[in-house]
Formats: C-alpha cells, structure tokens, sequence
C-alpha cells in the first residue's frame, strides 16, 4: 500500500463525512423540544460530530482494509463452514434441530420467556415454510402472504366464537378458507410476474386488512374479535378449575396446576403444524407438481412449449401456500384469544418474505436459520424498545452482504439417476 | 408419403406490418421440412403461430392424424404441446438452468406423470403404482440421454453443460412430449462443425427410427443441405420457393433473395 492509495481512501472517507453531515446535521442535530408556549429547536451539534467522526474512521479502516486485499478471517472461516452444509450434512443438522426443539420445554433454563420466544420463531418458520412454496419454489413473489395469516386468524375466530366447534374442526376449515382466497388472488395475477406481481399481491394484503377494519359487523372492525376459544388436550381443557362432573388437564393426569400446561402444549401445536408443513413440501417437491413449480419459475414459455398448464400450476402453487398460511393463522387466534386487524399489517408480510429471501430461496433448513437469526437477534435487543429493529436491519444487512444468494442457497435435484455419489 | 402438415394461406399482422403474406406449404410425415430465408422474413413468426404462441389473423393450420384432421387454430398455449403433440424449441436455448438434466426431461413427461400421481395424491400416499411410472418416465429419459450421450451428466444441472450439450438436451426434452411434429428454431446456432455433425446425426435418428416429422428453421446451410427432404423458402413474409435441397441451391429466386439482384 503507497502513500496514494492512503491519500485516495482518506478522501474518500472525507466524502462520506460530508454525507454522514449532510444526514445526520437535520436529523440529529436540530432537536425540537417543547417549552411553555411553543417550539423551540435544540442544536445537539456535539453528538452530531460524534457520528460524523465514526462515520470517516469506519470508512478509512474499511478503505485501507480493502486496498490491503486481506478479508477479516472470520467471516471466510464462516463462509466455507456454511458452504459446506450440504443436503445430507443438513439432514443430521435437521434431526438434531427437531430433537432439541422436542426436548426444549424441558430443559432447565427454559422459562415463561423463552417459551413464547420459542412459540413466536415457530410461527414465523412455518409461515416461512409456507411462503417457500409460493416464492421459493414456483417463483411468484408474494407481498401479501399475511393475508391468507388474517384469513386463517379470521376464520378460526368467527366459526369457533360463532358455532363453538373445537380447534381440530376450525383448523382444517380455516385452512380450507385461506386456499380458496389463494386461487381467488391467483385468477387475476396469473398473468404478472416479477415487480407487477409483487405490487399486486401487496395490495391484495392490504384490501383483506381494510376490509377486516370496516366490515364492522362481521369482525367487528378495529376493536378486534375476542374470546376466542383455547385449544383443548384431546377434549381436556386447561382450566384451574374444571366444571361439576369434568375433568381438566392437570386433574385428569393429576398434576399440579400450572400455567406452562398450556404454553407447552400451544409450543408442541406449532411444533406439530410446522413439521407438517415441512415434510408436506419436501414431499411435493419431488412430485411432478413441484418439478412444475420449479420449472415455472425457470422459464415459464419453455413450461408452456412442453405441455405443462402454468394456469393450474400457479394456482395450486398458491391455493397450497395459502392453506399453510392459514393453518398459522388460526394458531396465531388460538394462542392470543384476541385477534385484530393490527397483527396483519404489511410489516409482517415483509419479514415472512425476508425470511424467505435471507434463508436461500427454495431452502427449507435455510427458512429455519433465517428465523431463528431475525426473530432471536430482535428478541435479545427487545430491551431498546423500538431501536431493535435496528437489530433487525443489520442483521438482514448482514446476511446479504455474506451470503447474497441466501444463508442455504444449494438446491438438490428432486430425483437422481445415478443415485448418491458423494 | 402422406401429409402431416397442412398450413393454409397463413397470414399474420402485426398493426401495419405483414410478417406473413398468404403463406401455404406441406410437410410429409418422416421428412424434414426446412424453413429457410433471409433475417426477417418471418421464419420464427411462422413457428409461433403453429405452436400457439400467436393466434395467426387469417388462414388454417392442419395436423393430419390417420383418419382426419385437427385444426390448430383450436389450440392455444399449453394445449399445443399436450393436446396437439406439436413440440419445439427455441432460438435462444430455454432450458431450466437450475434444474437437473433428469428433472428437464421428467418435467417435458409432466402430463401423463401427473395423472399417474393422482394429481399428487397417490405420490403423498407414497403409492406403488405411482413410483413405477415414475421409474419409467426415468427409463424414458435414459433413453435419449444414451442416445444424445449425456448419461453420465443425468444429475448435473443443465445450466452447466456446454452450449452444444444444452441444445441437444433441449431437442430431446422436446422428443419426450412424443411429438408427432417437432419444430425446430435454429438448432445449429453457434455449433462448431463437429457438433453440427452429431445435430444431423440425432435429426436423422429422429426422422428415421422414431417417425416424427421434423419441421426446421435453419441458416446453417451445411445442416439445411445435408438433412432436408423439402425447403420453403420465405422473403418477407412470402413463400419465393419449394422444393427439393437441390432445387433450392440451383434456384434463381433464392438466390436474389439471398445475395441481391443485379441493378
């Protein structure tokens, strides 16, 4: 490295002072506090030259760093571990994963916090899971995958609240719902791909919120549905004390009674449903449906000059989706009793699809990292309030800046002719 | 030999611009019928309205089956291919990249595969019967990678094969559709001499063992010469001549067409 190379990197490094000025002078800077009768600006110029100068330092060691062509060792290290997880190292990987989450609720560190966090992570793989079906595999980017969440929430909590069936009749029904408002938004787009597709689907999520606020009469608008019935242990509820003549789950097994009873059997439900989601697309992938989806999302006129109906192909692509979407939906009703339109905002739609991407599109292992990663690192900075996501940006950052192609972006053919040779 | 297809005063308008004028020709079951002409003359339009991509403004298409004949016209998009058993390929290559070589081809058995799956439902139960026509759809695909010689490379993904392999691959993944017309877009394209070779080789094969007519648009006049049985020639959008591979370099028409008329 010569003396020109620290002279380029040190005007460089200038140049983003001046921007880093340039953004933070409004933004930190002036400060508008209120005193008495109006509003008074604040200069906080000292903090604003703080950041300044780690702006120009940061970018002067990253500078001289890349001029040095030497990478920091870590992150190579990282990179050849991970690229090295192939499918049947991912197996191992996978049946260790499910063990431990078998075993999670019984060990010793886990409490009330961990639980939810556990319970939180899982709904977020399965959507993910779901989704991958849609993105991952058949390609259609899907902005607006919380809808068919909100259908399912919906759906769950009228019919349950509405006729008191129980959760093993609701389910299936809300996911029957949610499938059919998939084909419902797959008619119209079936001809977008790309950007268009994603515009539209986003929209589609925001139509069934606003329609989930003004339909008043129905869900009961902005004031949300609640009540909504706990799923039951095999007819057993959880109840601290069970009406004349019944019993509850901690009678009946004659336990103490505790509130984890149904904290743990709502984290081995989603546990359940996920791994059924799971085994359902790994399944189906290597059906001749699923080599279609892949196909589509390859080159759609190729898969029309050999006979394959993309019309039906996409729309089972959804329908399929969608159905998982609401099989979490109507968890997510179960767990919380209370549902409302502000748990199905586009923000949610957005990390799912996140999920998805960071994970390595097509990868079912990869959705479940990307999860544990997004959702864990947020969890951990919940403590600074709605700076976490801040957490949450860089993390995504993070990942696309050392794996652009996705945490686990190495697909395995659906079928082999000369069977496993590594 | 008996007609396989018949096109019928085909004309195709885009606004103002005649692609196709009033274009009529024949190809005969077990020949290969080549379509040839100057860029732009409306080569590839002709493809896509026999194979459904363009809905041709006037004139008839017929395929003859062996007691009547099917109208094209009546055939839009998928249909072609599935119904019809019209197959093709394409200018620029359209494989699936990053798929495997087996599962392109498995992928070109997706209709009947998809009924021997019980629309997925047999195939989630893990049923035998499914898993047999699978294996035969397997067998198929061996089948024509022996014959292109890509066996070994079954489970490798077709984006990575060498441009030669890849449209060979994409000929045969058209073959496993049981074409009774394959249409062929500039196979030749960026062939090196041996290559074009083992193309001629395979078309031959095509023609001879498996009784598919064979419908080529070609400038690689080398593969045109060698394996025509009968050349159309178009100029804007017009047939200027038929005839015979022999007849065809001898005519005059042909080539003004090609080189120019003296002023």
């Amino acid at each position: 490295m010569d003396k020109q190379d620290i002279i380029k990197s040190f005007k460089d490094s200038l140049f983003t002072g001046l921007i880093a000025l340039a953004l933070f002078g409004p933004i930190v800077g002036l400060r508008t506090a209120s005193k008495g009768e109006g509003l008074f600006i604040t200069p906080q110029w000292g903090i604003v030259f703080l950041l300044v100068g780690l702006c120009i330092f940061g970018r002067f060691l990253i500078n001289i760093n890349s001029f040095r062509r030497t990478e920091f060792k870590f992150i190579s290290v990282f990179n050849s571990k991970l690229s090295s997880i192939t499918e049947d190292k991912a197996k191992h990987f996978a049946i260790t994963g499910i063990l431990f989450a078998v075993v999670f609720p019984f060990l010793p560190f886990t409490d009330r916090y961990f639980m939810d966090v556990a319970i939180m992570i899982l709904t977020y793989i399965m959507l993910g899971w779901g989704l991958n079906i849609v993105v991952g595999l058949a390609g259609l980017l899907d902005l607006g995958y919380v809808a068919f969440y909100a259908v399912g929430a919906y759906s769950y909590a009228l019919i349950a609240t509405t006729f008191g069936w129980s959760f093993w009749i609701c389910l299936p029904l809300a996911g029957i719902f949610a499938a059919f408002f998939g084909i419902l938004l797959g008619f119209p787009v079936l001809r977008l791909r790309g950007d268009y597709l994603a515009i539209v689907t986003l929209g589609f999520g925001e139509i069934i919120r606003i329609i989930l606020i003004n339909w008043y009469e129905v869900t009961n608008g902005p004031d949300g549905i609640t009540g909504i019935p706990r799923p039951s242990f095999f007819g057993l509820p959880f109840k601290r004390s069970p009406d004349e003549g019944e019993f509850s789950f901690h009678t009946f097994f004659g336990l103490e009674y505790s509130t984890m009873h149904r904290i743990i059997f709502l984290y081995y439900l989603i546990l359940v449903l996920a791994l059924i989601t799971n085994y359902f697309t790994l399944k189906i992938r290597k059906l001749p449906v699923g080599r279609a989806w892949e196909a589509l999302r390859e080159d759609e006129i190729a898969c029309k000059s050999l006979g394959v109906n993309p019309t039906n192909t996409k729309l089972t692509a959804f329908a399929i989706g969608a159905m998982f979407g609401g099989f979490a939906g109507s968890f997510f009703a179960t767990r919380q009793a209370f549902i409302s339109p502000e748990s199905f905002t586009f923000i949610e739609s957005a990390i799912i699809v996140a999920i998805v991407v960071l994970g390595g599109m097509g990868s079912q292992t990869g959705v479940v990292l990307a999860s544990i990663f997004l959702i864990g690192i947020t969890e951990i900075f919940r403590d600074l309030e709605q700076y976490r996501m801040i957490a949450f940006g860089g993390a995504m950052v993070l990942i696309m800046v050392f794996k652009p192609k996705g945490i686990l972006a190495n697909r395995k053919p659906t079928i082999l002719m000369h069977g496993d040779k590594k | 030999m008996s007609d396989l297809l018949s096109v019928e005063n085909l004309t195709m308008k885009f606004g103002g611009l005649i692609a196709i004028d009033d274009l009529s020709f024949n190809a005969k079951n077990n020949q290969i019928t080549s379509i040839i002409g100057p860029n732009g003359a409306g080569k590839t339009t002709v493809f896509n309205c026999l194979t459904g991509f363009y809905k041709p403004t006037t004139g008839q298409m017929y395929l003859h089956q062996l007691d009547h004949k099917v109208s094209l016209r009546k055939y839009t998009d998928f249909k072609i291919a599935h119904v019809a058993k019209v197959a093709r390929t394409f200018q620029n290559i359209r494989l699936f990249p990053a798929m495997s070589v087996l599962e392109n081809l498995l992928v070109a058995q997706h209709n009947e595969l998809m009924i021997a799956s019980g629309y997925s439902l047999y195939g989630l139960l893990n049923l035998k019967s499914y898993k047999e026509k699978e294996q035969k759809a397997v067998d198929k695909s061996k089948y024509w990678l022996d014959i292109i010689g890509l066996t070994h490379r079954a489970d490798d993904n077709a984006g990575d094969l060498p441009y030669g392999d890849q449209r060979k691959l994409e000929i045969v993944r058209a073959m496993c559709i049981e074409p009774k017309l394959l249409c062929l877009d500039e196979p030749a394209a960026g062939l090196n001499p041996k290559e074009s070779a083992d193309l001629n080789k395979l078309l031959k094969f095509i023609k001879n063992e498996k009784k598919t007519g064979i419908l080529l648009i070609e400038h690689d006049m080398s593969v045109v010469m060698g394996i025509s049985d009968h050349v159309v020639v178009l100029n804007y959008g017009k047939k200027i001549f038929e005839g015979t591979a022999d007849q065809t370099k001898k005519s005059k028409e042909v080539i003004e067409a090609y080189l120019g008329v003296d002023e």
